[in-house]
Formats: structure tokens, C-alpha cells, sequence
């Protein structure tokens, strides 16, 4: 039985709009999954509803064998959900924060104080414990909020754009973090609009894009799924009018090869499309071989899910800061 | 049902601890709320000492020991006005559903504001009543008494505490919360808090029978000068009761309008 099972989810908010349409997924038990998509795909609201947070237009949606509009209680005892706002008590220290969560959690008091030490620890925030939360760092808030959704040693953990706002070298550590808790059995759904991200983390993605999953698998079964890599050749051009010619030249003497998907001239000499690109390039010398004085450099890319994205959804993957609501008050 | 009542007990404990550290890790929150109505409190007892000699004060008692009572339901209303903006707070900065996504009730949630705005209120009121027991008003039913005055406080306080909740969890908004708290306070401005009815005009007179703050104040201010008059401390009781069925049966239709 899945861990996470979505059948047919739809959300559509007041005003009609459809921000989940018809969403159909399976998370197995233990399996690192992703969403990735840009900025109002559906993330948020996929998320907010298997953490019980929203109710769900209509659709099935089921966490550990639970249904979550049923019997949301149990769901809720079951999860750990770290969201996209860092919530933190700017007057409670680390440690109280963790034990007022693992009280609401029912943690019992006999393993309360061990457990609250532990995660501090595996936080790297034990020399901070006793200060004011409100004092830390974002990096520190990041690790904190986490912390505090596990301190019940939750069966599923839901991260919704977990990295968002931390500098590279907070991100790096706190992926080998999430590592280390799917590696003692949690089952983790993960969202985010960075590719690196659902690259190095998921065993499995889904593209999502307008409310819908555009396509999903291992994050190398879609780059796969490209078809090539891509060898960029840079030509020698120092008389400049040679380039045309030597670009010329290179077609002509790949013409044929049955690796080479497509050629492009680019401004400073061509970019091919090479099926595993690896094990064709010595064919590859070989036919330019005479010629090699011609060849100034060569730079080869690996598809990535960038690539994946725009061959699906049609569109660049934004890259810019997930976009806070802000909640004007009143009515609005 | 038992264990469910206990848990309930048990988190809104926890969250209350939480809730109580925003004043006392603060310190500016507890003086903010006490100090207007000791400025009042000096001031006035100062400024109009001889108010008391008009007949409708009836005589015998200093203006201090007249005002006191006032000035206590005074900081009843700053602790108030200021109660609603924590739980926006904690649903601005997406703390409140981080509470909503543990497996309490959520109603646990508002019983952890409760409790410690009950505390503050007795807390403050009593700083305020030892004080002007200390300039030299009476208590005239002693320590039983001093902690009835307490007491009603603290009761007030939470019953008055829609005030600021129902205008807080409807706008969601700050300013809005603390301008809209504001509104009430010519009710107690209206009260007899200053001045006895005999004193006002008809209309007041007529507002002041149902004004819920001057029952209560007119029960602390028999215990400081007179003795426990069971009539209007019942009375003040049954204003309490009814301003708190209203008041939070609009603060529970907010929360459940903001929660869902």
C-alpha cells in the first residue's frame, strides 16, 4: 500500500480558480518524492491539503492508509510538515520551542528531554539552545522549524520549498539533513522550483505545472527521456571569416555519424546534439581528426531537468523567490 | 471523552506557558498595560481630591478610594485591547498553522490565550489595588476581599476579550485590531469609574444600568469601602457571565471562520 495516495484531487479556490486540477500520484513507503514545478503550480495547495491544512474540492487523498478529510486527527499524529514560512516563537530558546511541539505532539516526558537534546544536536544547534529563537540566524530558523517537525518521529515528513531563502552552503547542509531522515525510513514529500534540488534529493518527481502533472518518473529516467546530450564545439575563428568555413567543414565530415541528432551553429562555432555523448566523442575526433588544430575547446552537458521542463511544459522554469501570499486583511 | 478533556487540559497548559512568555520575557507588554491607569490613578486622585465633597459621592470616602476601582477595570481593558494581536500574529507568521497541523484541538489553541490573560489581569490589577492601598484607599473585607477585586479583574478580562479577538481574527489586521479596541473604551470612559450616576445626565444614567463595567466596578468598590455586598457582587457576576457568552460566542464564529 502507497505511504501517499492522490486520486483525481481537485482544488479550485473562491473566484474559480483551478490552482490543483485533477491530480493523480502514489508515494511509496520510504521513497524521497518531489514536486517540482515554478511558482503557483499547485505546490503549495497539493501540499496543504495531504497535511490537512485545506479541504480539497473534491478528489481522494490518502496519508498512511488514512483518508485526510475523514479522519484528519490520526493523519495529523502521523505527519511532520515543514512549511514554506519559517513559523518560529521569537521569545521561546530552541530547546523550548522543540518541547512545547513535542508536548502538543503527545511525545511522552520520559523521552521528551533526550529526544529534544538529540534533534538539537543533529541540528548543529546545541550551543544555541538556550538563547532566543528570535535571535537566530535564517539558516538557524530553517533548521529549527524542521526540527520541530520531528520531534514525534513523524512516518511521512512534508517539506514545501524547505531551502527557500538560505544561502548555498545552508542548502547543501540541510540536503544532507533530509538525506539522513529518509534514510531512517521517513517517507518524504518534498516541493520546490529548484531543479538541483529535486535532482538531488527525490528517487522520483513530478513536473507540475498549472494544476497538473505534466510528467513524472526517476530524475534520470527524464533526463533520459531528452534523448542527448549536448557538445558544444568551439572553433578556432581568429581570422573570424574562417569560422563559416570550418563550421562548414565540421558538418560535412559528421554528416553521417549516427549518434549525432542535430548541429547548430552558434557564434563561436557549433553545438551538437550527440545521443550519450560519452562514448561517441572518439568517433567524433576521429572524423575531425587532420582537422583537430581546428577544435579551440569543447565543453559537454549532460541533459538536466531544466531541459526536461522546457521539453514538457514549453516554458523556462522560473527561478525566482517563491512569491509570498500577503494576506492584505480585511476581506480581501 | 475524559482523555479527550484531559488532553485538551494538557495542551492548552503547554500553550498557555507559551502564551504567558510573551508577557513576562517582554517587559514593556505588563508596564504598557499598568501604567496609564496609574498615571490616572495619581493624577486624578490628586487633581479632583475635593470632587468628593458633592453630594452624589454620598461622603466618607477619599476620591482615591473611589477611583481605584476604575483604575483597575482601566488596565482590564489595556490588557485586552492588546490579547487579540497575539494570535494574529501567530497567524501571520504561519505560527497558527503550525498549531493546526498537530493533532490538538484547536480550540486548545484559544483556551492557551485565555488562561494567561486571566493571569495578566489579576496580576495587573493587583499592582494596581496594592498600590492605592498603598497611597492609602481602603480594603475594607481585607485579603478576601483584595483577592475577590483581583479576581472579578481577571473574569473580566476574559469575558471583555472579544473586544479584541472577534475585530483581530475578522480585519487580520493590526492596526485595525487596536483601533477597533479602542472604540470600547468610552464605554468605560461613560462608566462610573469617575463620577457616581447621580452625577450624569439621564441618558447616562440609563447607559450605566446596563453597562457591564460599572456592575463590576461598583463590586470592587464595595469591597474597598464598604464590605461584601453579596447583591452587587451577583451583579457584577451575571455581567461578567453575560458579556462572556456573547463576547465568545463571536470570538469561537472568528476562529472557526479563520482556522477552516
Amino acid at each position: 500500500m502507497p505511504t501517499i495516495e492522490v486520486e483525481h484531487l481537485v482544488k479550485i479556490y473562491p473566484g474559480a480558480t483551478r490552482a490543483v486540477d485533477d491530480l493523480t500520484f502514489a508515494v511509496g513507503g520510504g521513497e524521497f518524492f518531489g514536486f517540482l514545478g515554478p511558482n503557483g503550480a499547485g505546490k503549495t495547495t497539493t501540499i496543504r491539503i495531504l497535511a490537512t491544512l485545506l479541504h480539497a474540492t473534491s478528489g481522494q487523498t490518502r496519508v498512511t492508509g488514512i483518508d485526510v478529510t475523514r479522519d484528519p486527527a490520526t493523519v495529523r499524529s502521523r505527519i511532520g510538515f515543514a512549511m514554506q514560512t519559517v513559523a518560529i516563537d521569537p521569545l521561546a530558546t530552541g530547546r523550548e520551542s522543540l518541547e512545547i511541539m513535542g508536548r502538543l505532539y503527545r511525545v511522552p516526558s520520559s523521552q521528551l528531554r533526550d529526544r529534544v537534546a538529540e534533534l538539537l544536536a543533529l541540528m548543529g544547534l546545541t550551543d544555541a539552545a538556550d538563547r532566543k529563537a528570535g535571535t537566530y540566524s535564517g539558516g538557524m530558523r530553517r533548521r529549527l522549524d524542521l526540527a520541530s517537525a520531528l520531534v514525534h518521529r513523524p512516518s511521512v515528513l512534508f517539506l514545501d520549498e524547505p531551502t527557500e531563502g538560505l544561502d548555498p552552503q545552508s542548502r547543501s547542509a540541510l540536503w544532507a539533513e533530509l538525506q539522513r531522515i529518509r534514510d531512517e525510513g521517513t517517507t518524504m514529500f518534498l516541493t520546490t522550483h529548484y531543479m538541483e534540488e529535486a535532482d538531488a534529493l527525490c528517487d522520483r518527481i513530478a513536473i507540475i505545472d498549472r494544476g497538473q502533472i505534466v510528467i513524472s518518473g526517476t530524475p534520470a529516467e527524464l533526463k533520459r527521456s531528452i534523448g542527448a546530450d549536448t557538445v558544444e564545439l568551439h572553433l578556432m575563428s581568429d581570422a573570424g571569416d574562417g569560422l563559416v568555413e570550418a563550421q562548414d567543414q565540421v558538418t560535412r565530415r559528421l554528416a553521417g555519424l549516427t549518434a549525432l541528432r542535430s548541429l547548430e551553429r552558434t557564434e563561436v562555432g557549433v553545438r551538437l546534439a550527440v545521443v550519450e555523448a560519452s562514448s561517441a566523442i572518439p568517433e567524433l575526433f576521429r572524423r575531425l581528426q587532420g582537422d583537430g588544430g581546428m577544435i579551440r575547446g569543447l565543453a559537454m552537458s549532460k541533459p538536466t531537468l531544466a531541459d526536461v521542463f522546457l521539453r514538457y511544459t514549453g516554458r523556462e522554469i522560473r527561478s525566482e523567490a517563491a512569491d509570498q501570499p500577503i494576506d492584505l486583511g480585511w476581506w480581501g | 471523552m475524559l482523555t479527550a478533556l484531559a488532553w485538551f487540559g494538557h495542551d492548552a497548559f503547554y500553550l498557555g506557558q507559551r502564551s504567558l512568555r510573551r508577557v513576562y520575557r517582554v517587559p514593556a507588554n505588563p508596564i504598557s498595560i499598568v501604567l496609564y491607569p496609574l498615571i490616572q490613578l495619581f493624577v486624578f486622585s490628586q487633581l479632583y481630591k475635593d470632587i468628593v465633597q458633592l453630594p452624589g459621592f454620598g461622603g466618607g470616602v477619599s476620591y482615591l478610594a473611589y477611583l481605584a476601582p476604575g483604575q483597575i477595570a482601566f488596565t482590564v481593558f489595556f490588557a485586552v485591547a492588546w490579547s487579540g494581536g497575539n494570535l494574529l500574529y501567530d497567524y501571520r507568521n504561519g505560527y497558527l498553522d503550525k498549531l493546526r497541523v498537530a493533532p490538538i484541538s484547536r480550540y486548545a489553541i484559544l483556551a492557551g490565550e485565555f488562561v494567561p490573560l486571566f493571569i495578566t489581569c489579576v496580576a495587573m490589577a493587583s499592582i494596581i489595588l496594592a498600590l492605592a492601598v498603598l497611597m492609602g484607599a481602603p480594603i475594607a473585607t481585607g485579603l478576601s476581599g483584595a483577592i475577590a477585586v483581583a479576581l472579578l479583574g481577571g473574569a473580566f478580562g476574559v469575558a471583555w476579550s472579544g473586544t479584541s479577538f472577534v475585530p483581530a481574527l475578522i480585519t487580520k489586521n493590526e492596526q485595525a485590531t487596536s483601533t477597533l479596541s479602542i472604540l470600547f473604551f468610552p464605554i468605560a470612559f461613560m462608566s462610573t469609574a469617575f463620577v457616581p450616576t447621580a452625577l450624569m445626565p439621564q441618558w447616562l444614567q440609563v447607559v450605566n444600568a446596563w453597562n457591564p463595567i460599572s456592575h463590576v466596578i461598583e463590586a470592587m468598590r464595595s469591597l474597598m469601602t464598604v464590605g461584601f455586598e453579596w447583591d452587587l457582587l451577583g451583579r457584577a457576576l451575571a455581567s461578567i457571565l453575560l458579556v462572556g457568552v456573547v463576547l465568545h460566542a463571536g470570538t469561537l464564529w472568528a476562529f472557526r471562520r479563520l482556522t477552516n
